[in-house]
C-alpha cells in the first residue's frame, strides 16, 4: 500500500484552495479585468457601433496635449499625496494615544471609529456646512465680530489648494489608518519598547527605532489603499472642488458624459492613464517606504 | 559594582491582587540571585519593578543605598533580558547588539568593535549580518544576552533565561551565564520556576509563594534547613511526620528520635528527613519499624515506599537493596540524627481543604 507523500498532500491542499477561491476570483477577473479591457479597447477609438472601426492612439494624443489634463493631474496628485501623508501621521498619533488603557477608552475609541461607517458624501456635506463662506463657522465668526462679513472667511471650499477636499479625506481616512495601526500595535505588544527602554532608549528613540519600524508595514499598506482611493475618487472633488482644474476622475466623468460620443474614447484614455499613474505611484511609494524601513 | 536592596516592596494591581507583598531583600554586589517560585508568585513582577517597567504600590528599591524609584527606567542601568529574547526583527544581529550604544550616541566604529567583542564573549563570532529569524533559539538567547551586556549594566535582570531552550542547550547556556557573570562581576538577578536551575546557578535563592518571600538563603539551606514544610516540599522533600520537640528529641506517634538540628525551639512540630538520608537496617538508636509497601528499581538507585503506622515515607537507597527487601516485609529504618530537620507544624493547605470539602 502506498501512502501519499507530504508533497502530493500539499499539492492536493493547494488545488483545494484554488478550487475554493475560483468563484470569487473569476468574478473579480470578469468585473475588473473585463471592465479594464473594455475601457482600453474604447480608448483606442475602436467603437464599431458608431462607426469607429480603426483602432488608433488619437485619444491618448488628445489627453497628453491637453493642458487641463496636466493641471488636473497635479491637483489630483496634490490632493491624494497631501491627504494621505497628513492622515497617516495623525492616524499614527491617534493610535498611539488610544493604545494604553485608560478610563473611557471604549467611548473614545467608538467615536474615533464612528465615521468609518459614514459615506464620504456625509462628510462632504458636513464640510460644506461648516467651512464654506456661507457656512456655520463663517457666520459664527461674523457674529462674534472676528470678521466683518462671512465672505472674509478664508475660502476652503472650491479653493486653489483643495483644502476642503483634503480636510474631508483626512477626516475620513484617519480612523481607517488608525484602526489598522492600532491592530498592529496590539499584535506586537509593548515588550519590544520595554526592551529598548531598558537598553537606554528615551521616549523619542523608542518611537523612532522601535515602534515606527514595527508599525511601518501596517501604515504602509493602509496608506497605499488611501492613496489609491483618493487618487481615483470622484464624488468629493466633484462636490468640494473647483471646476477648473478639476481632479482627474471628475475630468474623466465629464468627458464620459459629454454629449459628443467622440469624447468617450478620450474619457477612457484618461481612465487608463489614471490607473497606470496610480499603479506607478503606489509602486514607487512602496519601494521608498520599504527602503526606509530597511535602513532604519 | 551595584548592591541592590528591596525594602518592603509591594505591588497591588487594579483588581486588589497583591502580586508582591512586603518583599525585602539585600542583594550583594556581584552576586547571582535567583527569584524562585511557581508561576504567578510575583517573581517577574518584582523584576519588572527593579527594571522600572512597573511602579511599586509601596516600598522602595535602592542601588548602592540610593533610591531609584524616581529614576527613569532608561537611566537606571537595570537591563532586562526577556524570556522570549525579543530581538528586533527588522535589524540584523550587529544592530541588535549595538542598539544600546547607538541610543547613547557612541561612535559607529566603536560600536562595531564592541559588538564584535560581545559576539566573542557569547561564543558566536562573526554573525553580525544575520537576521534574528535565521538564528536558533539558543543563538537568539546569546544575542539577547550580548545586547544587554554591551551597555555594561549595573544590574542584569534575566527573565526565565533558560526555559525556552532544549535540555542540552540549557546546560551549555547555564555554564555560559555563570562564567560570564563571574568574569564581569555584574550583579545579576534571574527569575525561574525551576528549582534545579536556581540551585545550579545561584549564589542565593529568594523563594516566593503568592507574592510573599518564604526564604532567602544559599541553595544548600533549602535542602538542609528549609524553614517550612511547604518550602521543603518545593525542594523535593517527601517525608514529614508530625510530633513534639522537647530537649533535642522529637516525639512522634511512631517513636522518638534524637534531632539536634531544628528550625523551631520546642513544642508541636514536624520531623523531616530527605529520602536519601533514610537507611534500611537498624543501628540501635533513632530506629523505627516499617512495612515495605512497594519499590522501584531505577538503576542508579532504588526507591522504597514504606508504611510507618499511619504515615508513609520514601527512602532512596543503593540499587542492591532490592535484593534484600521484598514488598510486604517488615524492615527497620534508621533516621541518622544529624539528617533530621525539625520544622514548624504543617499548615492546613487551602487546596487540600477545598478538595476534602468537594
Amino acid at each position: 500500500m502506498r501512502f501519499p507523500s507530504p508533497q502530493t498532500d500539499r499539492g492536493r491542499q493547494n488545488l483545494r484552495i484554488a478550487l475554493l477561491l475560483t468563484p470569487a476570483i473569476s468574478l473579480i477577473i470578469l468585473l475588473f479585468m473585463g471592465g479594464l479591457l473594455m475601457g482600453f479597447i474604447r480608448s483606442l477609438n475602436y467603437f464599431p457601433l458608431i462607426g469607429l472601426n480603426e483602432p488608433n492612439l488619437e485619444a491618448y494624443r488628445l489627453v497628453f496635449t491637453d493642458r487641463e489634463f496636466f493641471a488636473s493631474f497635479l491637483l489630483t496628485f496634490h490632493i491624494a499625496f497631501t491627504s494621505t501623508v497628513i492622515a497617516s501621521i495623525l492616524a499614527v498619533g491617534a493610535a498611539l494615544l488610544l493604545r494604553p488603557t485608560f478610563r473611557g477608552k471604549k467611548i473614545i475609541s467608538f467615536f474615533f471609529q464612528m465615521n468609518l461607517t459614514f459615506p464620504h458624501l456625509v462628510g462632504a456635506i458636513g464640510i460644506l456646512f461648516l467651512f464654506s463662506q456661507s457656512g456655520f463657522l463663517a457666520r459664527i465668526l461674523t457674529n462674534a465680530d472676528v470678521i466683518s462679513r462671512p465672505s472674509e472667511f478664508p475660502a476652503l471650499i472650491y479653493d486653489r489648494y483643495a483644502i476642503g477636499i483634503i480636510l474631508q479625506y483626512i477626516w475620513k481616512e484617519i480612523p481607517f489608518i488608525g484602526v489598522i495601526v492600532l491592530a498592529v500595535l496590539q499584535s506586537v505588544g509593548e515588550d519590544y519598547e520595554a526592551v529598548a527602554q531598558s537598553l537606554g532608549a528615551n521616549r523619542w528613540q523608542r518611537f523612532r527605532y522601535v515602534t515606527l519600524p514595527l508599525i511601518m508595514p501596517g501604515v504602509l499598506s493602509a496608506s497605499v489603499i488611501v492613496f489609491a482611493f483618493t487618487f481615483g475618487a470622484y464624488e468629493i472633488p466633484f462636490l468640494l472642488g473647483r471646476s477648473y482644474p478639476a481632479a482627474l476622475p471628475v475630468l474623466a466623468v465629464r468627458s464620459y458624459t459629454d454629449v459628443d460620443l467622440a469624447a468617450k474614447p478620450q474619457a477612457m484614455a484618461m481612465a487608463m492613464v489614471i490607473a497606470v499613474l496610480a499603479t506607478m505611484m503606489i509602486l514607487a511609494y512602496m519601494n521608498l517606504t520599504r527602503r526606509y524601513v530597511r535602513s532604519s | 559594582m551595584t548592591q541592590v536592596r528591596l525594602a518592603d516592596l509591594t505591588k497591588i494591581f487594579d483588581d486588589d491582587f497583591a502580586a508582591v507583598n512586603d518583599l525585602s531583600l539585600d542583594i550583594e554586589s556581584g552576586t547571582l540571585t535567583a527569584l524562585l517560585g511557581p508561576s504567578g508568585c510575583g517573581k517577574t513582577t518584582t523584576m519588572k519593578m527593579i527594571a522600572g517597567l512597573l511602579r511599586p504600590t509601596a516600598g522602595d528599591i535602592y542601588f548602592n543605598d540610593n533610591s531609584i524609584l524616581d529614576i527613569a527606567p532608561e537611566k537606571r542601568g537595570a537591563v532586562m533580558v526577556f524570556q522570549n529574547y525579543l530581538l528586533f526583527p527588522y535589524m540584523n544581529v550587529g544592530d541588535n547588539i549595538g542598539f544600546g550604544l547607538k541610543m547613547r550616541r557612541v561612535d559607529k566604529r566603536e560600536i562595531r568593535r564592541r559588538v564584535a567583542e560581545m559576539l566573542e564573549l557569547v561564543q558566536l563570532p562573526g554573525i553580525e549580518k544575520r537576521k534574528p529569524s535565521q538564528l536558533s533559539g539558543g543563538q537568539q538567547q546569546r544575542v539577547a544576552l550580548a545586547r544587554a551586556l554591551i551597555v555594561e549594566p549595573n544590574v542584569l535582570l534575566l527573565d526565565e533565561p533558560l526555559s525556552n531552550l532544549d535540555a542540552h542547550l540549557r546546560d551549555e547556556m547555564r555554564e555560559l551565564v555563570r562564567s560570564i557573570q563571574r568574569e564581569l562581576q555584574i550583579t545579576t538577578i534571574f527569575v525561574t520556576h525551576d528549582q534545579e536551575e536556581a540551585v545550579v546557578l545561584a549564589d542565593e535563592i529568594a523563594l516566593m509563594f503568592d507574592g510573599v518571600l518564604q526564604q532567602y538563603a544559599p541553595p544548600a539551606e533549602f535542602f538542609e534547613a528549609p524553614s517550612t514544610v511547604a518550602i521543603a516540599r518545593f525542594f523535593g522533600g517527601l517525608n514529614f511526620i508530625p510530633g513534639t520537640l522537647e530537649n533535642g528529641a522529637i516525639h512522634c506517634p511512631c517513636g522518638s528520635f534524637q534531632a539536634p538540628k531544628s528550625g523551631v525551639k520546642a513544642g508541636v512540630s514536624t520531623l523531616s528527613i530527605r529520602p536519601e538520608a533514610i537507611q534500611l537496617g537498624g543501628r540501635g538508636h533513632n530506629d523505627v519499624e516499617g512495612v515495605i509497601r512497594s519499590h522501584v528499581y531505577v538503576g542508579r538507585y532504588a526507591r522504597f515506599r514504606i508504611d510507618i503506622g499511619e504515615f508513609q515515607v520514601e527512602a532512596v537507597t543503593e540499587p542492591s537493596q532490592v535484593q534484600h527487601h521484598q514488598d510486604g516485609s517488615t524492615v527497620t529504618l534508621h533516621f541518622p540524627p544529624e539528617k533530621i530537620w525539625v520544622l514548624p507544624p504543617e499548615e492546613e493547605h487551602k487546596d487540600e481543604g477545598n478538595e476534602s470539602a468537594g
